[in-house]
């Protein structure tokens, strides 16, 4: 099988700094007020004063099974065969919102180009497969990219797990 | 140690020439739209962009913490990352940022640059005036300094230092000592005043290098309390928080106390969430459980201690019955918190600017830390408080600019009373005089920020009549604006220097435009570590906008100007900084062409290595009887700051001027206690909340509630509230937290820029505003009485506001 390459969020280390988020716009050239690849979510679960406060960095997954790409109807979406990176060709999007429906986790947003997702920053002129500039900038290291294999290698004797979408299989591990 | 001659130096050059070709950005740029394309080191291997290097400015002018990599396309600065070069957060390699240091590109861009000295020719505070020359303004500022000097002496000049800035550490008090007054008008909220108190409680050689409680060996430490300290917005980059996430996976236990659970206190084994200012209460009901409950170290009180027994004895009193309503915290878990420190070894205390100089206990708070540390055996010991590994020397040795201290007059009151020069002319001494020191206070006299303004209003002793603001906004870095305010319309003479219009350039005479440090090419900093040693400069990343000027030439030209030329390198900041450089083996020249600095590694092997643990007699030298003062005779029944009375010896607590348990009358009508937070991941104390990319992840002025008081008043989230002390009211959006106390309040101070980008406002200073300090007690008898911390809680009611927006 071709590399699959992903990421790994670790939220006990997720302090939520906003680092990723800003990191992502200024690289990517998206200006403030309008989308955002990735955000830093928070789970808060508890009463004051035995409440725990839960972090965690996403963008889009890099799905095995795309399901953005299976409903795009016209063509604009696609899934890289040698890394696994799930990319827009702007050109081709219609901007019908359809991917937005059929994605589990909601990660299409829309700008007047079209559907704007994570691409790895490999439309920044990053090598794919090199490290994205959300994950460089992380000061905790909670961020990490690799392959799927890699990943996993680095998520054994913690309580990480693949994250689960039925048949999407999104490229992403969370501990 | 290698010699120098023998080491290897690798130098980053690249493509310096085209730095002259820079096209010069001028006027009010706004931020375009970036379209994505090639950015960064490809882009620069491609020959599309060019690289520089800079010192990151969003933790406040003129740090040299995290060093940046910053690419240049089309003349334009588009992206920053950390150099992995430098050796940033965890060392060698790290090319990690901050949020602020992502979007440090604003800075430069920010279309509230100021661009043209101005001068005032309205009343103070109209907002009235008029493009001048900078010739016009620095003579006119020189002419009035030099009539004030005859008229009223040098005292009567001061200047104002919000948080530490180099150029005014250096330049600014070298220009002081020069002009002859002692007036640095240092903040009295700040890591120094922490420092005072650990020195005088469990010593040190001297202010800087006082003894600490924090562990210097992380790896080893088997409890860290972490104490009114958020590293997760203050020091982001800087290692601390990725090194105690390591060293938590590895099995570190840590209690960590403060009002709010923001980001690493999530990561806590124990959240201990005392109300705002009672830290000190806290901490002596701790000290009493560890007293009564025989925790402590038998071995190391009777050989090191001064005044144990009277210590005990005095401790007796505060409970934590006693201290469980003054804090919020329950009794059990002030026991349960006193036994974990008083058994768990080795433990280290992570003293923070909350619990230091934040409260008007300050002093105390931090001493019976120090004590704690102290007591349980911890001070000296590998895992413990200090005792952190020694790592080889710098193998590039620059000096520090001389700040001349030999220039300020010595005074007759001064030879008198055998205070260090100048002491006898603060107008509002941050420390008592008797205590100011070249060993306590290695820069010379302070003046508290705060104290120091309030003369030019009650002219006791006498009134200050010119005040420099460089990067500093009154109304905003200390307590109560419209106190600020009042002072700043009576002063004879108000200048400020800014990159920005600040709130307070509206009462200014001169306003002169600073340009940013990416506009200048004068300040370098190095980093030492095991691997080796590095040094950069920033380097010019565009032209200073309009007419914007280097805050450090500044000072060099007003020096010229009032005939301190001599001192002043006749005006020439280059022969400055090859003053600093000489003997280091690297030119200025060369470090201006290194694109990423310069890192010279280490070759002769030489490693970190151990301390030598519990060298007491050392630690403590400075200390009276060479001893811990558990009893403290260094300040004790000697005169306060003010000379209003005497240092209680043994720890007291007073409480901030309202609070529930200490002022039930006030409690009655304002319920709720409030205090914002220190330092902010997305700002830099007030600044920066013009910056898009920080201001659209928070773009109004917050105020954290719990869900259960909120709806108690009606309010949901994010609705505008009004919150109303017994000193003023603020309107502010009120956001659910479920982890803060139901009667607590948290906000964030500052909000007076607007952010022309997003179409936001900046909010005022004064009541009906939005900045929270308005709601602060600002009497000075009020204040710490040894460090002059002032507190930073109060009491509030608060009630949804329509309209508010």
């Amino acid at each position: 099988m071709a590399k699959q390459y992903g990421f790994y969020m670790d939220t006990e280390r997720c302090i939520k700094c906003w680092a990723c988020e800003v990191a992502c716009k200024q690289w990517n050239g998206i200006k403030a007020g309008t989308i955002a690849r990735r955000k830093v979510h928070e789970v808060e679960s508890g009463t004051f004063p035995n409440v725990t406060r839960t972090f965690v960095s996403m963008s889009c997954m890099h799905c095995a099974e795309p399901a953005c790409a299976a409903v795009c109807p016209a063509g604009a979406i696609s899934k890289r065969g040698e890394d696994g990176i799930v990319v827009v060709d702007k050109e081709k999007c219609i901007g019908c919102h359809y991917c937005f429906f059929a994605c589990p986790f909601g990660v299409p947003q829309y700008t007047d180009e079209g559907m704007d997702k994570c691409d790895c920053c490999i439309g920044n002129g990053v090598t794919p497969g090199d490290t994205p500039h959300c994950v460089a900038t992380c000061p905790t290291k909670a961020l990490q990219f690799g392959t799927m294999e890699e990943l996993a290698e680095k998520v054994s004797g913690k309580t990480a797990k693949q994250m689960g979408a039925a048949a999407a299989n999104p490229s992403v591990f969370v501990s | 140690m290698a010699k120098e001659g023998k080491l290897t130096r690798r130098a980053f050059l690249q493509g310096t020439a085209a730095l002259g070709a820079t096209a010069a950005l001028s006027g009010c740029a706004g931020q375009e739209t970036l379209e994505p394309s090639s950015a960064g080191a490809p882009a620069v291997e491609a020959g599309e962009a060019e690289v520089r290097h800079a010192w990151c400015q969003m933790c406040g002018p003129a740090r040299t913490h995290c060093s940046t990599l910053c690419y240049i396309k089309d003349g334009r600065w588009t992206n920053v990352e950390g150099n992995p070069e430098a050796g940033n957060n965890w060392g060698r390699g790290s090319r990690s940022l901050c949020a602020k240091g992502n979007a440090a590109m604003a800075v430069l861009y920010a279309p509230g640059r100021l661009l043209y000295p101005m001068k005032r020719v309205g009343e103070k505070g109209e907002g009235k005036f008029e493009r001048c020359t900078w010739d016009e303004a620095m003579d006119a500022i020189a002419a009035k300094l030099l009539e004030q000097k005859e008229q009223y002496g040098a005292k009567s000049y001061g200047v104002l230092s919000p948080q530490f800035y180099a150029v005014l550490g250096t330049m600014g008090r070298r220009f002081l000592n020069v002009h002859g007054s002692p007036n640095y008008m240092h903040s009295a909220i700040c890591n120094s005043q922490r420092m005072f108190s650990r020195l005088v409680t469990i010593g040190g050689p001297a202010h800087a290098q006082a003894t600490d409680t924090a562990p210097g060996q992380l790896d080893k430490t088997k409890l860290l309390v972490v104490w009114g300290y958020n590293s997760e917005n203050s020091a982001i980059n800087q290692g601390n928080p990725y090194a105690r996430l390591n060293a938590i996976e590895k099995g570190l236990k840590v209690i960590d106390i403060r009002p709010m659970q923001d980001g690493l206190a999530a990561k806590a084994d124990i959240w201990v969430p005392v109300r705002p200012g009672t830290d000190g209460a806290l901490a002596m009901a701790i000290l009493n459980v560890i007293i009564e409950e025989d925790l402590y170290d038998h071995d190391f009180v009777e050989n090191w201690c001064n005044g144990f027994d009277q210590l005990a004895e005095h401790m007796k009193q505060y409970t934590p019955e006693w201290a469980s309503p003054i804090t919020g915290i329950p009794v059990e878990q002030i026991y349960e918190v006193a036994r974990l420190m008083g058994t768990v070894k080795p433990m280290g205390i992570n003293i923070g600017n909350g619990i230091g100089d934040q409260q008007n206990d300050g002093h105390w708070t931090v001493a019976c830390a120090c004590l704690i540390e102290a007591i349980t055996g911890n001070l000296g010991i590998a895992g413990g408080g200090g005792a952190g590994m020694v790592a080889p020397p710098s193998l590039i040795k620059t000096k520090s600019i001389d700040v001349l201290t030999d220039k300020l007059p010595k005074t007759e009151e001064d030879e008198k009373n055998g205070f260090m020069a100048g002491v006898s002319d603060l107008v509002g001494p941050e420390t008592p005089r008797w205590f100011q020191t070249m060993e306590t206070q290695e820069s010379g006299p302070t003046t508290a920020y705060f104290k120091g303004i309030m003369s030019i209003l009650t002219e006791d002793p006498y009134p200050l009549r010119c005040i420099f603001g460089q990067s500093s906004n009154p109304l905003s870095a200390t307590r109560q604006p419209k106190k600020v305010e009042e002072a700043l319309k009576k002063l004879d003479f108000y200048v400020v220097m800014d990159t920005q219009w600040n709130s307070s350039c509206d009462f200014a005479d001169y306003v002169l435009p600073a340009c940013t440090n990416y506009e200048s090419s004068y300040q370098f900093g190095t980093k030492n570590s095991a691997d080796g040693t590095f040094i950069a400069i920033n380097q010019k990343i565009a032209e200073p906008m309009g007419e914007s000027r280097s805050d450090w030439e500044y000072y060099l030209d007003l020096a010229v100007r009032m005939g301190y030329g001599e001192d002043f390198w006749n005006g020439d900041m280059d022969a400055c900084l090859r003053e600093q450089l000489d003997g280091s083996g690297i030119d200025l020249e060369e470090l201006r062409a290194a694109n990423k600095g310069i890192f010279v590694e280490r070759t002769d092997g030489a490693k970190p290595t151990e301390p030598k643990y519990q060298d007491y007699e050392k630690m403590f030298a400075s200390l009276p009887g060479g001893k811990v003062q558990c009893y403290n005779e260094w300040i004790g029944n000697k005169p306060n700051c003010d000379d209003t009375g005497t240092i209680s010896p043994l720890p007291v607590y007073n409480g901030p001027a309202e609070s529930i348990a200490g002022t039930p009358d006030i409690a009655e009508e304002y319920p709720l206690v409030i205090s914002d937070v220190h330092a902010y991941r997305l700002c830099n104390h007030s600044y920066y909340v013009d910056v898009p990319y920080l201001r659209e992840l928070q773009p109004y002025p917050w105020v954290k509630i719990n869900p259960a008081t909120a709806k108690q008043y009606g309010i949901a989230d994010g609705d505008w509230v009004k919150i109303e002390s017994p000193h003023g009211w603020v309107k502010m959006v009120a956001r659910y937290l479920e982890s803060i106390a139901p009667d607590v309040l948290m906000s964030r101070r500052g909000w007076w820029q607007p952010c022309e980008e997003l179409d936001l406002p900046g909010y005022d200073h004064l009541d009906g505003g939005s900045e929270i300090n308005v709601l602060y007690d600002a009497e000075l008898a009020n204040f710490d009485p040894f460090n002059s911390a002032m507190s930073k809680q109060t009491l509030v009611k608060i009630s949804k506001l329509e309209e508010g927006n």
